[in-house]
């Protein structure tokens, strides 16, 4: 079982390794933030894992506070674009 | 076998840090930063500081991005006459900074080493079975919570925490120095975007029991005022974002009220029991749970007013820089 959710970590590690391409490469500035985002997503899950494995009840709270704050960045961006268009007009 | 996640967080971490320094592209930093962030708390909690972890997460991916974005909207050129401008400051710049740079560099290099290695021969020095642990154990039941991290916090090393109060009051008091206090204006047309509403009605309930559930937890297990005060500073984030600058219409002196609440209090406390014939922040075993709640709570109250004046002064300010150069 204990390879079973490591196998499972490293491959959710592994994804946030190939979304850096697109941080890298991601013409605008939406492609990375929603990369971040994916990035966020993909550590609650691999701290969700390693609560199953480590039976630390209390990683959930860190997954939580992942969870209601990644809300904030995309309305930062949306309301930087707002402006920007403004700006432009 | 689980030696394999720890390498390759250990690996991510250190290039990511590397690469958001040396990435070409503003925003391609800004964004590896975050991830930089993200992977920083994996690696609390594989440290097993989950406080830790969840500060970082709270100030990584909340506060610090949405400040970083702020910034981006700044630096990113409006036209290609900014742009060209942009571009030969940028090449004067590197033209200069080749060799004037030089000494500062080695200088922060030297510092940055030297730094290091004190922190590594500390390490290297914990004694088996981790240094003060045994004692913050035994002394636990004096402290009025049960949980390490914060009686350690809050009682043994209240001081430092008062500090660290102090060190976020300290930056708004930079932002102010640079910005000048801002006059805020009466409130825009309060959230006409009717999506804009429906996540502020959502999402601030949702920050404010969690940041409370964070407050409260902090007596038995991983959570806390600095943790509890980022959440709810996040209210005060999205509030300005959806048009409604919480410092207009909170008067002037509620707002310094709030801001230093936490400080004041928490100092007050430590004279009335040195008063007492205690030492500085020393409190009574018999109430120091129901005091270290009620200094937790004014902390979290004020961490979220400052980083809440924060954001909105900086925001603010560059709201008004493109009416200062169309004046001139």
């Amino acid at each position: 079982m204990d390879v079973f959710f490591i196998i499972v970590s490293v491959f959710l590690l592994l994804n946030i390794v190939l979304g850096l391409v697109r941080v890298w490469r991601g013409p605008t500035v939406a492609d990375r933030l929603l990369t971040t985002q994916l990035f966020g997503t993909t550590s609650i899950a691999i701290l969700l894992v390693m609560a199953g494995y480590l039976e630390e009840l209390t990683l959930l709270n860190v997954a939580i506070t992942f969870n209601v704050l990644a809300v904030l960045l995309v309305i930062g961006l949306v309301q930087v674009w707002k402006k920007k268009k403004g700006e432009t007009r | 076998m689980s030696i394999l996640i720890d390498i390759l967080l250990a690996i991510l971490g250190v290039y990511l840090a590397m690469q958001s320094l040396l990435a070409s592209r503003l925003s391609q930093s800004v964004f590896l930063f975050f991830a930089f962030g993200l992977a920083l708390a994996l690696a609390w909690v594989r440290l097993g500081a989950v406080d830790v972890a969840i500060t970082e997460a709270a100030i990584a991916a909340g506060f610090l991005g949405v400040l970083f974005l702020d910034a981006l909207r700044d630096f990113s050129p409006r036209d290609t006459e900014e742009q060209q401008n942009l571009t030969t400051v940028q090449n004067s710049l590197s033209r200069k900074e080749s060799k004037s740079l030089l000494l500062p560099r080695l200088a922060l290099v030297l510092g940055l080493g030297l730094f290091l290695l004190i922190a590594l021969e500390a390490v290297w020095k914990i004694p088996e079975g981790g240094g003060l642990t045994a004692a913050a154990e035994t002394l636990l039941p004096e402290s009025g919570v049960e949980h390490p991290v914060t009686a350690v916090l809050l009682n043994f090393r209240a001081y430092d925490t008062w500090l660290e109060i102090g060190v976020i009051l300290l930056g708004l008091l930079a932002v102010f120095a640079v910005g000048g206090i801002q006059i805020y204006r009466k409130p825009i047309a309060a959230a006409d975007d009717p999506l804009m509403r429906q996540v502020i009605l959502f999402f601030t309930p949702v920050l404010f029991l969690f940041g409370a559930f964070l407050l409260y937890i902090g007596k038995s297990g991983p959570g806390g005022a600095f943790q509890a005060g980022v959440l709810w500073g996040a209210i005060g984030i999205l509030l300005h974002f959806g048009g409604i600058p919480v410092y207009s219409w909170v008067p002037r002196w509620l707002g310094h009220l709030l801001l230093t609440l936490g400080l004041v209090f928490f100092l007050l406390l430590g004279f009335l029991f040195m008063a007492a014939g205690d030492n500085l922040f020393e409190y009574p075993p018999a109430y120091a749970g129901l005091l270290i709640l009620i200094v937790e709570t004014l902390a979290a109250i004020s961490i979220a007013a400052a980083l809440t004046a924060i954001f909105a002064n900086l925001n603010q300010m560059k709201k008004e820089q493109p009416n200062d150069t169309a004046q001139k």
